[in-house]
């Protein structure tokens, strides 16, 4: 049992959590992720971990309400305690000190950026933040940011706050030497992010969490393709490299079972309301 | 209510269809009812609201009640929402704010005998109408600009002809063709049937018309790369062959004219082992040359990889005319010769029959082989050939002697189509040919607007069917281009940025790639490419994505409205089950008024409702009609293939086997959900499928989570 230590909604649906793992805690290291059951009967999901305090014995997770058990997790409150916390898998980021790291987060995935940008700040990187979200106010952890950050961008899909869409990172190329960059948000703008510095040859880190069940290398459910070689996310990653990465296959299967989950989640909703 | 602060104001209109409806049901009783309903100001009924004074009455109440929602309750919506909708625009109010009840084709033809149940039926129908017209909102259809010229892709009989008609309506062309020179297969072919003219005289015509005519701009050895854009402004990228030169064009209008290519039968009957096993387009070809042997014995065999059980499943329906043509063109080049034709089944329809007639007289031969034992071809240590087939009416094995074996293979699609299927996004059938929206309503057409087809790129055609589907492609290509702008459909899908969770569902699920996921997810609907089935509204996990006038809380409305007031189940009497049916807007809706128009009667129990495609259908609506005490929810679709979204029907069926898999955490029997198909010409099937359900239901008993009366 885990117990919810905070829970802070940062902005609808999204909430910040803290659960009290003290072993958990002293190991946990950017880019890694914990799998959580929230009941007997729960769903195993994976979750990056956005950062750690080892004197609290806590992990920092933020979670976004996509489905039946993220909305579970989302109606507990503080003190409540969820059942499993499964950690830590996958490989750590590798924070080395390369120059200057551009580090660009989309929606919810900007917490865990953000623990990678200030372990890049705190290793002597010059770090250039870019974060962004559909709209204005799906936008998270913006003051954070800022203060690990030298520099900040802020975009959006709709052009409603910052830059509409990531095409200006195309200038930023041309004009500033940037030595590594790191993307951690949608599939879409980690494949949109590769596509950019690719001509640049920029080397560039993404950070995938597909479909896992054990999340330990053994079933074979996260495989991703990189480089026309099979890896399993869970245990060769999460970080690959994303010039390298199949992302329409990743889509495709995470897609795979779109109709059970939606089927879970009003099953969820409505169970609530009318069972 | 999505549509703010306004009062809803209501006006139901109900149509005696003069005996039609009237003669069954109840239709004061029904405005009664009409008028107790939320929102509703004014319940009337008309003898024909189709009429003109019917019409008036319709414009003169919206204005004097003031009304902002109008239902009409009459006969279907395929033949008369466009009137009313006019109608309703006439008198100011916008026309996605009409909704149309069938009582007739769905309520009085179908139940003539049961004039209670009947009444009932329209009633609830009514209900339903009136709860989604509360959430109906105003659209405006956008208008797009075509641009007045075409591109013809291939230069073939048809791709001429059509290049040429649309040339001397005064629209520009461009004709392009991956060959050096036009001809396409006319350019192998001998001689026409029925005028028994030289293919190459025809030929030469056409060619000689199309590059005098000024209008048509020839791409020769030109393959198309890519096309980008959309119905009125396509970019189209050209690509010169054995060249890197490239060429960008617009055009407003596509014709697909990319014809087959002949099945080559490699390592059956001896093809390419030996030189005198031929097909029927090699025949051609050797007479075309005058570089045939005289023969003395000739066998033609029928059907050869064609009409298979797997694979090429097909008729390739021309092979039979060729080898009776070219079995009598052989007879009068060399009267002695001896041919002898082995089939399957002989497909001479029409006027051809003469030919099998002619063919009889002058002493050919036909045998009939079984396909479970179809003929052989052996070589003979002499080098000569013999044909060996079992003659399925004289029951015995026959020994042919031959100098020329013939195999008619049918035509197939070719590389250089499906390439051109997949940069245009537009669907092959089963068989591999290019597949229309629909078999007698779009015949030329895709399903992507602006985009047809003709010819043998469609299915096997002899050259008079090309020459007249050219014809009929080009006409249709003809008409956006002559108005200049089309209004373009407004229901559309939308997303609601808010609720959207940045998943993809919507991108992946969208077959017409009119889905754009912008860097952080959004996804962005492109209006010009979506054709409203509504199936990415249907896999967004949190209804964000939304397909206009079909939106989640229209249709969860009309479910409400009509099962809320039956939740409460009485036992004594008979169980009379409350089933709802989706009906897709194209082929099953189709279905169930076929069922109607010829007075097939089934069990009053189905309420239908209509969306887009059954791929549409949300499981959220099944979730929420077992909750409110549906007995039986059952979907139905266009045929497998037929779907006019392509694959809308088969994302319905997978999900209904997912949903089966899950009923009963809900507590409800899955053989309460079903999912059936029938064309559009299947109302019998339809009926069927509703006979069968409701006695399936009937046998279940009531859906155990109704209310039990006097119990809680």
């Amino acid at each position: 049992m885990h117990k919810i230590v905070t829970k802070r909604e940062l902005v609808s649906h999204i909430n910040l959590f803290e659960f009290s793992a003290k072993e958990i805690a002293a190991k946990t290291k950017p880019g890694q992720f914990v799998i959580l059951k929230v009941d007997e009967k729960g769903e195993r999901i994976p979750l990056t971990v956005a950062g750690a305090d080892v004197k609290k014995g806590t992990i920092t997770v933020v979670c976004h309400e996509v489905g039946k058990t993220t909305r579970q997790l989302g109606s507990l409150k503080e003190g409540d305690c969820i059942l499993d916390l499964l950690g830590l898998l996958g490989k750590p980021a590798e924070i080395g000190k390369f120059g200057t790291v551009l580090c660009v987060g989309g929606g919810v995935m900007v917490a865990p950026l953000h623990f990678q940008a200030k372990a890049f700040r705190e290793t002597g990187n010059v770090v250039i933040g870019v974060i962004g979200a559909r709209t204005e106010n799906q936008l998270i952890f913006e003051g954070e940011m800022r203060e690990v950050c030298n520099e900040l961008y802020v975009a959006t899909d709709d052009g409603t706050k910052g830059h509409k869409g990531l095409d200006f990172l195309r200038d930023l190329f041309k004009e500033r030497r940037i030595d590594r960059v790191v993307a951690v948000g949608p599939i879409v703008m980690m494949k949109t992010v590769s596509e950019l510095t690719r001509p640049f040859g920029i080397p560039t880190i993404v950070n995938l969490i597909p479909i896992m069940v054990d999340g330990m290398g053994m079933c074979g459910a996260c495989r991703v393709t990189v480089g026309g070689k099979t890896m399993f996310a869970c245990v060769d990653g999460p970080d690959f490299d994303g010039h390298q990465v199949d992302f329409e296959e990743l889509t495709a299967r995470l897609k795979m079972y779109a109709p059970q989950e939606k089927l879970a989640f009003v099953f969820h909703e409505k169970g609530e309301r009318s069972l | 209510m999505e549509t703010g602060k306004e009062e809803l104001r209501i006006g139901v209109f109900v149509c005696h269809c003069g005996f039609n409806v009237g003669g069954v049901i109840n239709v004061p009783a029904v405005v009664e009812c009409a008028k107790t309903l939320p929102n509703v100001v004014c319940a009337e009924e008309d003898l024909y609201m189709c009429s003109s004074a019917g019409l008036s009455l319709l414009k003169e109440r919206i204005k004097k009640y003031n009304l902002n929602r109008v239902v009409v309750a009459s006969c279907t919506p395929a033949t008369h929402e466009p009137l009313f909708r006019k109608a309703c625009e006439e008198a100011g109010l916008n026309k996605y704010l009409f909704e149309m009840v069938n009582i007739r084709e769905h309520s009085s033809w179908v139940h003539m005998h049961q004039p209670k149940e009947a009444t009932e039926k329209a009633k609830d129908l009514i209900r339903m109408a009136v709860a989604k017209a509360s959430y109906l909102e105003p659209l405006i259809e956008p208008e797009l600009e075509i641009n007045r010229s075409a591109l013809v892709v291939g230069g073939g009989i048809a791709g001429m002809t059509a290049a040429v008609s649309l040339a001397r309506q005064g629209f520009s062309v461009h004709l392009v063709e991956k060959e050096a020179e036009l001809g396409g297969m006319l350019r192998y072919l001998y001689k026409l049937q029925p005028t028994g003219r030289d293919a190459s005289e025809i030929l030469r015509k056409a060619v000689t018309v199309v590059k005098a005519h000024g209008n048509i701009r020839l791409h020769t050895s030109t393959l198309v790369q890519e096309v980008e854009g959309f119905f009125g402004n396509f970019d189209v990228r050209l690509q010169k062959k054995y060249s890197s030169e490239l060429e960008q064009i617009n055009v407003g209008t596509i014709i697909v004219a990319t014809g087959a290519e002949e099945f080559k039968p490699m390592r059956m009957y001896r093809y390419k082992e030996n030189e005198n096993v031929v097909t029927q387009l090699e025949l051609e070809q050797l007479l075309k040359k005058d570089a045939l042997k005289k023969p003395k014995k000739v066998v033609m065999i029928q059907c050869v990889g064609a009409r298979e059980k797997t694979g090429r499943t097909y008729c390739s329906r021309i092979c039979c005319m060729v080898a009776l043509n070219n079995a009598l063109l052989l007879k009068k080049l060399h009267p002695t010769v001896e041919i002898c034709i082995l089939f399957r089944d002989l497909q001479t329809y029409g006027e051809n029959e003469d030919f099998y007639h002619e063919a009889r007289k002058r002493f050919i031969d036909f045998i009939r082989y079984d396909p479970d034992e179809p003929p052989k071809v052996t070589l003979k240590p002499d080098g000569k050939l013999t044909v060996t087939v079992y003659d399925a009416y004289l029951e015995a094995e026959i020994e042919i002697d031959s100098d020329l074996v013939v195999l008619s293979t049918p035509l197939v699609q070719h590389d250089d189509g499906r390439k051109l299927s997949s940069i245009l996004k537009v669907p092959l059938g089963s068989d591999g040919f290019f597949f229309e929206a629909h078999p007698k309503l779009k015949p030329v057409e895709f399903s992507s607007e602006g985009i047809y087809v003709c010819g043998t790129a469609h299915g096997p055609k002899d050259v008079t069917e090309s020459i007249a589907q050219a014809c009929a492609a080009a006409s249709r290509a003809a008409i956006p281009m002559a108005v200049g702008k089309v209004k373009a459909e407004a229901v559309k899908a939308s997303v609601d940025k808010d609720i959207c969770v940045n998943c993809d569902a919507c991108e992946v699920s969208c077959i017409f790639n009119a889905i754009d996921a912008l860097p952080f997810g959004l996804p962005n609907v492109i209006e010009a490419n979506c054709k409203g089935c509504g199936v990415c509204a249907a896999e967004c996990p949190m209804g964000a994505m939304q397909l206009r006038h079909f939106k989640d809380q229209q249709i969860v409305a009309a479910i409400e409205a009509l099962l809320k007031p039956k939740k409460l189940v009485s036992f004594g009497g008979s169980f009379e089950p409350i089933i709802l049916c989706f009906a897709c807007q194209w082929c099953s809706y189709a279905a169930a008024d076929l069922a109607g128009v010829s007075r097939i009667q089934y069990p009053s129990n189905v309420r239908i409702l209509r969306v887009p495609c059954s791929g549409r259908v949300d499981v959220l609506y099944v979730v929420e009609a077992f909750l409110n005490g549906a007995d039986g929810v059952i979907i139905t679709g266009c045929l497998i293939g037929d779907c006019h979204y392509i694959d809308g029907n088969l994302k319905a069926k997978s999900r209904v086997d997912v949903m089966k898999k899950s009923l009963t955490a809900l507590g409800v029997d899955p053989e309460r959900l079903e999912i059936g198909f029938a064309s559009s010409s299947e109302g019998q099937k339809f009926a069927s499928m509703m006979t069968d359900f409701v006695e399936k239901i009937k046998r279940l008993g009531p859906n155990p989570l109704r209310v039990k009366e006097g119990g809680d």
